[in-house]
């Protein structure tokens, strides 16, 4: 009976310590969340624009990239060049 | 020398196991296969009752020489991992850095919800010592209602190592079966109204206050609680090279390799500890039951808490996050979530359970140093008038 009586106590007791400890925490937190609050981040810069193609690539010039792209995949995929399309080409 | 064909298949019949095989090994093999059964065709927690399981199967295998008693064995050393405090805390190590305190930093009166549900750990501690253990082994066994498996071995290494075996089964295994023992109980002590609340969305937290909690809450419980400091100090550690952003190889070598490789080397030295000697007594039985307390008055603790605070707040908090406050992350913060949704589908507690959900963990770390700070030995801090304090306090309370 001593002993259930003396777990009582020590459950008591330790609650307390438990409840102290985290309310401690509790304080600690509040005080850090008060003189440190969130800034949001900066926001992104804007990326820049892409540069315009350069103007001394005229439509020939680009045809004949399609044509060498095209006859280099036909050629590395084994198929013919008329199963491929090439939709669009973007300088980076 | 003459060689007689009978007495050589004698012989070698004699060096099998079949011969050495006794009934209490039977049936903890039998025991062994129905965790691995549980672990691998129910899901029952498969990480770690899987080698559990399969320590505990060859553990018991006779002349394997892989009790964890066996000295010169495998997993002897394996165990000394546990017994020397390395294994749990390098768990924690890895929990930590997989824990994100954000939810908690956002509403930290959380916190005092991981405490409520510690209330499990001490009905427990007064029922084992009713069942007739002593303070130390009831300690051990109490700790089972923190939820939190590291703890638990933790403790019962230090406290009761004779328990060791029973106690993680009963952790793991009551941990897997969370999502069914806590609704009912949710459920029973919530009404329908305190069931829909729905609380206000977290506030963002600075990252520098993520990077100091850390540093802060390891000097406040170590102070506080010196013995748990290979858990708080593992743990917080871990958190802090996930916040710092400046560790990423060891944050994420802790969440993954670490921790799995850890957790093989924990699991198995416990289920070599599950030997018929230890595990096949009336003391597993009445830890199993004392478990299933343990985890029901937790949750209740926690639930109760949690209508308190309802009641104080104004029915701004929602009581079913108290139950999250057992520990066990992520599984209770996720019950929290299936049973506020049951009520009200558009009802979202998840990341609110998160902050009692760890704060748990915090909780039952705490609750084991409270144990430690009254029945560990201590002897490492001879003359502090701290521990003198203790010592008188302990003296008073044993009979």
């Amino acid at each position: 009976m001593s002993l259930i009586l003396a777990s009582i106590k020590v459950s008591f007791l330790a609650m307390g310590v438990i409840f102290l400890v985290l309310g401690i925490l509790i304080g600690v937190v509040n005080l850090m969340v008060h003189f440190i609050p969130y800034t949001a981040p900066p926001s992104p810069a804007p990326r820049a624009k892409a540069p315009a193609a350069a103007p001394a690539a005229g439509p020939s010039q680009d045809e004949d990239h399609i044509a060498a792209i095209h006859a280099a995949l036909a050629h590395h995929l084994g198929r013919a060049p008329q199963d491929i399309h090439i939709q669009n080409i973007t300088a980076l | 020398m003459d060689f007689s064909l009978q007495d050589a298949i004698s012989k070698i019949l004699h060096s099998t196991g079949f011969t050495a095989l006794t009934g209490g090994q039977a049936i903890m093999i039998t025991i062994s296969l129905v965790l691995l059964y549980l672990a691998i065709w129910k899901k029952f927690e498969p990480l770690l009752l899987l080698p559990i399981g399969f320590g505990c199967l060859l553990a018991n295998l006779p002349l394997s020489m892989m009790a964890n008693t066996h000295e010169g064995g495998l997993f002897n050393f394996f165990y000394l991992g546990v017994k020397h405090e390395i294994l749990p805390p390098l768990i924690f190590l890895g929990v930590g850095a997989l824990t994100d305190f954000g939810p908690l930093l956002a509403n930290p009166s959380t916190l005092l919800l991981g405490a409520a549900a510690q209330i499990g750990v001490y009905t427990t501690l007064i029922g084992a010592v009713a069942l007739g253990f002593n303070l130390q082994e009831a300690s051990a066994i109490g700790i089972i209602g923190g939820a939190d498996g590291p703890t638990s071995i933790f403790l019962a290494a230090k406290l009761a190592p004779h328990l060791l075996g029973p106690i993680a089964v009963a952790a793991y295994s009551y941990m897997s079966l969370v999502p069914l023992i806590q609704p009912p109980i949710m459920r029973f002590l919530t009404t329908e109204k305190e069931r829909k609340v729905k609380m206000e969305q977290l506030k963002p937290i600075s990252q520098t206050v993520k990077i100091i909690f850390p540093i802060a809450s390891t000097l406040v419980v170590v102070l506080m609680l010196p013995g748990v400091a290979p858990l708080m100090g593992m743990f917080m550690l871990g958190n802090l090279f996930r916040e710092s952003g400046v560790t990423a190889r060891l944050h994420e070598t802790s969440q993954t390799h670490l921790i799995n490789i850890v957790t093989i080397l924990l699991a198995l030295a416990v289920g070599s500890s599950m030997t018929a000697e230890t595990f096949l007594t009336v003391d597993t039985i009445k830890i199993i039951v004392l478990g299933l307390l343990a985890f029901a008055m937790a949750t209740a603790g926690g639930v109760l808490f949690g209508k308190l605070m309802y009641i104080t707040s104004k029915g701004k908090v929602n009581p079913l996050i108290g139950s999250a406050g057992v520990s066990a992350v992520p599984m209770a913060a996720r019950v929290s979530q299936k049973v506020g949704q049951e009520t009200d589908k558009s009802n979202f507690l998840l990341m609110h359970a998160m902050g009692p959900n760890v704060a748990g963990v915090i909780g039952s770390a705490v609750a084991a140093g409270v144990f430690l700070s009254l029945f560990g030995s201590g002897a490492e801090g001879e003359g502090h008038t701290a521990l003198e304090t203790l010592k008188t306090l302990t003296a008073s309370l044993r009979p």
